[in-house]
């Protein structure tokens, strides 16, 4: 005989003002198979847990029904109790009368018939429970970073000095994301690069990380513990074991095109590193610029002047295969095209810039070698305007959020500026400025305090070209008047976007972005630095804008993450997945199509060798789909089967 | 509205090897292949015909300077009626009009 007992939380008034607790309880100790049925204030707390964990040695009883709050909330508390008590936690259920029920309902009578009827079904449910245990599956000790900026970079320096191996996946031809492009960093003013390149060289020196550059990861598969990736490798013409990054190729590439790097600033030619201090140090061939295609190879100047006969034309894409524990996502971020706001020219006029192009000219190895210069004529600007939030904070422009770090670069930017040209005139356009990290506001008034800055509290309405000058219209809030503003130089802090594919890869990896594009937390408090897919951490832009040092903690946060994940051998998955009946299965492969996650194979059978459905566990996410969607009811989803499902439902109707 | 193509700010400090195109015009016998691969544009047809009846490529003295040295033309003439020679103090500024 079943012994159930049912325990009611009052959850202080929470449940207690809508659902008559003494009422309720009376009447479930009536129904059959209940031996014991109990109420209490908080059921979570401690005393609480402590008294379900006596009833349940006292009385002997083999199943228990909480009515509570939802499962999604207190469900592991629960069954850590029932653990405790030594009875099976899938003995154990939760009959949700706080969320589902009191929260929804003014009328007392009400809620509590609906409360009776939830724990009814919850008995219902629970009378054809079965005890699960959790499986075990092995942890492969291994990281996939991906995406080689800062964040990145920092992850896998933290896992791989931790003794763990690394597979670092960057998309470009080097590590260094953004922070790379610098010049000098707010708000101490350090140089970026070189804080960034020794770390740089120490990852491709460190003997634990694979470094995976000019490569995507397109496909993900498996779950936390042991996730199978593919990466896909794409050609860069150059073997990478045998370029010595001596740069002899190049002279006599007849190919000039703009480089990436210097945000379009600066030339390359097809054949080309991104910026010196590269890494890997690996000439790449931009086949797109390259005189030849896949179907003529006709110049072979890069070719002669190898002399490690590196350079290769017949080079394909490779696909490679990587088994790992944990991955660390670090895609970081880019800015909003000027072309999305026209009424600032929308790309037209070659001297509004965005800020990382101001980036690359304030930067010594730049195109213009740190010189500031209007991209028009070479001419050192007299007149700059610094336009804020252009296109954050701006639903219009689809921005809604602040992108964080505008107000900090731009100070720095009014300050470099100020500093090569002291008798340039700096107007800076803001709406409000948000300096909160240590040091930030400090900086920002120094910079405002400084000669020929003008702060300017408004929006820019237009930039237009006149002659050769631009002409900026804005308003000044302050002094409730519009500004006309001649300006040889315009440079627009954009926002901060997610990186494009970024959306991409959300798909590829199963995890949530949010409305902005930008990859989402597990929770927005507790667990920041985790995706919805447990074993998938977040570090730096990709999450959302942030300045260097957040991108950094973060990092290391994320490498912790993942580390303490490594540290075990095996990990508890959870036994509620689905299983095929084989004697019951037709073979008709539905659910090979239905599963999203691939965890669905047709195989031989073991006893009759007819080709049936099989499911791997490690993969199966206990979606219920095939259950539902397989014609012969031959799936069962463990710990929802359709008995208990059934069941539920007649005690509720 | 096109986005702006901007000047390259350090397009002085690369150089790109130039070419001295030989057209030896008995030969040709007017398949435009040249015309065709190069990739600069710089060959143009003749005005008058050679032995064979044919029009050929020709370089124009002011088209000069844009030989890149490629030698693509001289990869795909079937009848080795072009040839392209390098001078090694033969360099130049590049230039942006380049097209694939
Ligand atoms: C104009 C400007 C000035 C700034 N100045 C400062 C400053 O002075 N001080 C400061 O603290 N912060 C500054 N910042 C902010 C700083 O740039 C960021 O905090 C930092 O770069 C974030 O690093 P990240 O690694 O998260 O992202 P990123 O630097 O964007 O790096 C992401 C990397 O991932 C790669 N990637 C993208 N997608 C994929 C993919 N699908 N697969 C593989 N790889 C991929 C990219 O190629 C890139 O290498 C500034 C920002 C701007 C725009
Ligand atoms: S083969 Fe391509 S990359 Fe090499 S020199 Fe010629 S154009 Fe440049
Ligand atoms: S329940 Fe079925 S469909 Fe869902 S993940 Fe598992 S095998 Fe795939
Ligand atoms: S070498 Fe190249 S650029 Fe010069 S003419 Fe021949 S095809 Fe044109």
């Amino acid at each position: 005989m079943t012994r159930l007992g049912v325990f009611i939380c009052h959850c202080g008034k929470n449940i207690a003002r809508t659902v008559n607790i003494e009422a309720l309880r009376e009447k479930a100790a009536t129904l059959p198979h209940v031996v014991l049925a109990k109420d209490y204030l908080y059921l979570c707390s401690k005393p609480g847990q402590t008294m379900i964990a006596d009833d349940i040695r006292e009385h002997r009883l083999d199943k228990v029904l909480i009515a509570a709050c939802s499962p999604r909330l207190h469900g592991k508390t629960f069954a850590q109790t029932a653990q405790r008590a030594g009875l099976n936690p899938y003995l154990l259920d939760m009959a949700n009368i706080r969320e589902h029920c009191s929260w929804v309902h003014i009328d007392g009578a009400e809620g509590t018939e609906k409360a009776f009827s939830i724990i009814k079904g919850g008995l219902g449910r629970l009378l054809y429970a079965e005890p699960l245990e959790p499986f075990q599956s092995p942890v492969t000790k291994r990281v996939l970073v991906i995406g080689g900026g800062v964040a990145g970079i920092q992850a896998t320096l933290d896992i791989a000095n931790s003794g763990y191996e690394v597979y670092l996946v960057e998309k470009s031809p080097s590590l260094g994301g953004h922070m790379a492009q610098l010049g000098e960093t707010f708000p101490t003013l350090d140089c970026s690069s070189c804080i960034l390149t020794p770390k740089m060289v120490e990852v491709s020196q460190n003997e634990h990380v694979h470094l995976l550059s000019y490569s995507e990861v397109t496909r993900i598969e498996g779950n936390i513990g042991q996730f199978q990736v593919t990466v896909r490798l794409r050609p860069r013409y150059v073997d990478e074991t045998l370029c010595t990054g001596c740069g002899d190729c190049v002279p006599t590439c007849p190919v000039v095109v703009s480089n990436e790097f210097d945000q379009g600033l600066g030339a390359r030619k097809a054949v080309y590193l991104p910026f010196p201090q590269a890494v890997p140090a690996v000439y790449t061939i931009d086949w797109d610029a390259c005189l030849n295609t896949d179907k003529l190879i006709i110049c072979e100047n890069c070719y002669k002047d190898c002399e490690a006969k590196a350079i290769n034309f017949l080079m394909e894409p490779q696909e490679k295969m990587v088994e790992v524990g944990a991955v660390v996502l670090a895609t970081g971020y880019e800015l909003m095209p000027v072309a999305r706001i026209g009424e600032y020219g929308g790309d037209e006029y070659e001297d509004v810039i965005d800020g990382l192009q101001f980036e690359r000219m304030l930067s010594a190895s730049g195109p213009t070698g740190g010189v500031v210069r209007r991209p028009s004529d070479g001419r050192i600007p007299q007149n700059v305007v610094f336009v804020q939030c252009a296109g954050s904070r701006d639903p219009e422009h689809g921005i809604p959020y602040c992108s964080k770090v505008c107000c900090m670069y731009t100070a720095k930017h009014a300050l470099l500026y100020k500093h090569a040209v002291p008798d340039g005139q700096v107007y800076v356009f803001y709406i409000d400025i948000r300096a909160a990290g240590k040091g930030h506001e400090e900086f920002v008034q120094k910079v405002m305090s400084e000669e020929r800055i003008l702060y300017l509290r408004g929006k820019v309405s237009k930039i237009f070209k006149s002659g050769a000058k631009l002409v900026v219209w804005g308003a000044d809030t302050l002094s409730g008047r519009q500004v006309e503003i001649e300006a040889d130089l315009v440079v627009l802090a954009m926002a901060v976007i997610p990186s494009s594919g970024s959306q991409k890869l959300a798909r590829t990896l199963h995890i949530a972005s949010d409305l902005s594009g930008f990859f989402s937390e597990a929770h927005p408090k507790l667990r920041p630095l985790e995706s919805n897919t447990d074993g998938i951490f977040l570090a730096g832009a990709a999450q959302f804008a942030k300045d260097i040092t957040d991108t950094v903690s973060q990092a290391t946060g994320a490498a912790g993450k993942a580390l303490s994940l490594l540290a075990n051998d095996f990990i508890k998955l959870e036994p509620t997945i689905s299983e095929v009946e084989e004697g019951i299965c037709r073979g008709c492969g539905l659910c090979v199509s239905i599963c999203p996650f691939g965890a669905v194979k047709m195989l031989p059978s073991t006893r009759t060798g007819a080709m049936v459905a099989g499911i791997n566990p490690i993969l199966c996410k206990g979606c219920g789909l095939c259950t539902a969607g397989c014609l012969s009811g031959a799936v069962t989803l463990k710990g929802s089967s359709f008995k208990q499902i059934f069941a539920q439902l007649e005690e509720m109707v | 509205m096109p986005p702006v193509k901007r000047k390259l700010f350090n397009l002085d400090q690369y150089q790109v090897p130039r070419g001295k195109v030989q057209i030896i015009s008995e030969r040709c016998k007017g398949c435009s292949l040249c015309l065709e691969y190069c990739p600069n544009k710089v060959l143009a047809w003749s005005t008058d015909y050679n032995f064979k009846g044919y029009r050929y490529p020709v370089l124009e003295e002011t088209e000069e300077k844009y030989c890149i040295s490629c030698r693509f033309c001289e990869e795909v003439c079937p009848d080795f009626a072009i040839y392209v020679t390098t001078e090694p103090e033969l360099t130049a500024k590049p230039q942006s009009t380049q097209r694939k």
